[in-house]
C-alpha cells in the first residue's frame, strides 16, 4: 500500500483520511440536528462544546487534505465515464470540499458573535473573529444551517454515485478508495 | 460641675467623631462589576450593569471604614442574549424572587503599598457566604477616588446552578468577579 496516490488508486493517506473525515462529519450532522432543537439545558451545552472543537478539529484536517490533494495526483476515472459525468464528480468532490471549509468557518463566526469562544479540547481557547453580535449571530445560524442541508445533498449524491458505480457499472470507482 | 458638663459634651460628640470617616458616591458611568466564568473549558464573560453602594471610609482610617454594594441582578448582561436569560430563570438566579445581591464588608486590611483586601459576607440567590475581595486603590484624593478588585466565587455556595446546572462538569463552580469602581466626596 503506497502513502501517495498513484493513477489508480488512492494511497493510504487520502484513504485515511476520506474515511476518518467521513466519520467525523456524519456524526457532526447528527449531533448538530440534535442539539440544535433541544431546550437549554447541561447536556445541550456539553454537546455544543463537543460540536465545536471537532468542528475545529474538522477545518484543521481539511486543510491538511487539500494540501495533500493538491501536492498528489488524483486517480483518473475510468474512461468509459461520460464526460458529463465525469464533470459531475469532480463538482460533487470540489463542493463538498467548499462545505467541509464553509461548514467550521461560519461555526467559528457563530460562537464569535455568541460570544461563546470554545476550548479546543482543554488545549487552547479559539480566539473570537467577530465582535459579539446577536444580528450577525441570527444570519450565521441561518447560513449554518443552509450549509448543512446543503452539505446532506452534495454528500447523497456523492454516496449515490459510488454506490452506482458499485453495483451496477461494476468498475473499479469506489474500490480505488477502498 | 464644669468638668462634668465637658464630659457630657465629649460624650455627646463621640459619635459624631466616630462616623467622621467621609461618604462616597459611586459615578455608574466609570464604575463596572463583570464576572468570568468557564463553560466547556472556555471563559464566558458578563457584566452587572446597574448597582448602588454606601461607602464610608479612607485609608487612614480602615477600622471606621464600610462599604455595602447592591447589584441588580435583573441587569445582567451577556454577548449571548440566551444566556443572560437563561442566568435570570429559577435554576440559575432567580432574580424574580432574589433580584439583589448584597456585598457588605467592614474590615479592611491593607496588604501592600496601595492594596487591600476587604473582608465581609455576599448574600445572594438568599444564601449568606463569607468573601474577601482583594483590591488595588488606583488614584485617591479628597475629592474622588478609584479602585480594581477581584475576587473568586463558588456559584454553587449560592445555589446558583440548580438541578443538573449543579454539576460543576460543563460549568465550573468558581466564578471569578472583577470590578472598576470610582466614587466621589457625597
Amino acid at each position: 500500500m503506497l502513502l501517495k496516490n498513484t493513477q489508480t488508486q488512492y494511497g493510504i493517506v487520502a484513504k485515511s483520511i476520506h474515511w476518518f473525515m467521513a466519520l467525523l462529519i456524519i456524526g457532526m450532522l447528527i449531533l448538530g440536528l440534535y442539539m440544535a432543537d433541544l431546550p437549554i439545558s447541561e447536556e445541550k451545552l456539553q454537546l455544543y462544546g463537543i460540536h465545536k472543537e471537532f468542528g475545529l478539529l474538522i477545518l484543521m484536517l481539511v486543510i491538511f487534505r487539500i494540501t495533500w490533494r493538491i501536492g498528489n495526483i488524483v486517480p483518473l476515472l475510468p474512461s468509459t465515464i461520460p464526460t458529463w459525468q465525469k464533470f459531475a464528480a469532480h463538482a460533487v468532490h470540489w463542493m463538498l470540499y467548499g462545505f467541509m471549509f464553509a461548514l467550521p468557518i461560519t461555526g467559528w463566526l457563530m460562537t464569535s458573535a455568541a460570544g461563546l469562544p470554545p476550548s479546543f479540547f482543554g488545549l487552547f481557547t479559539l480566539p473570537s473573529i467577530l465582535s459579539p453580535n446577536p444580528v450577525w449571530l441570527k444570519l450565521l445560524e441561518n447560513i449554518h444551517s443552509w450549509l448543512a442541508y446543503g452539505l446532506i445533498a452534495t454528500f447523497g449524491a456523492h454516496v449515490g454515485a459510488a454506490l452506482k458505480h458499485h453495483f451496477i457499472n461494476k468498475d473499479d470507482v469506489l474500490r480505488r478508495m477502498l | 460641675m464644669k468638668l462634668l458638663a465637658g464630659l457630657g459634651l465629649t460624650l455627646l460628640l463621640l459619635p459624631a467623631v466616630t462616623f467622621a470617616v467621609s461618604s462616597w458616591k459611586i459615578v455608574p458611568a466609570s464604575s463596572h462589576i463583570t464576572f468570568t466564568a468557564t463553560q466547556n473549558g472556555a471563559p464566558v464573560t458578563g457584566e452587572f450593569q446597574s448597582f448602588m453602594g454606601e461607602i464610608q471610609g479612607e485609608p487612614t482610617d480602615l477600622k471606621d471604614s464600610h462599604v455595602k454594594i447592591a447589584v441588580d441582578i435583573n441587569s445582567v448582561k451577556t454577548s449571548d442574549g440566551d444566556v443572560a436569560s437563561t442566568l435570570k430563570t429559577t435554576d440559575w438566579f432567580d432574580s424574580t424572587d432574589f433580584s439583589q445581591a448584597v456585598f457588605t464588608a467592614d474590615k479592611f486590611t491593607q496588604t501592600g503599598k496601595n492594596t487591600y483586601t476587604a473582608t465581609g459576607t455576599l448574600t445572594m440567590r438568599g444564601e449568606t457566604r463569607p468573601v474577601i475581595l482583594s483590591f488595588v486603590l488606583n488614584d485617591y484624593s479628597d475629592k474622588s477616588f478609584d479602585v480594581t478588585g477581584k475576587t473568586t466565587l463558588k456559584r454553587t455556595a449560592f445555589g446558583v446552578g440548580q438541578g443538573d446546572w449543579s454539576k460543576t462538569d460543563a460549568i465550573k463552580d468558581d466564578v471569578l468577579v472583577e470590578f472598576t469602581l470610582k466614587a466621589s466626596k457625597a
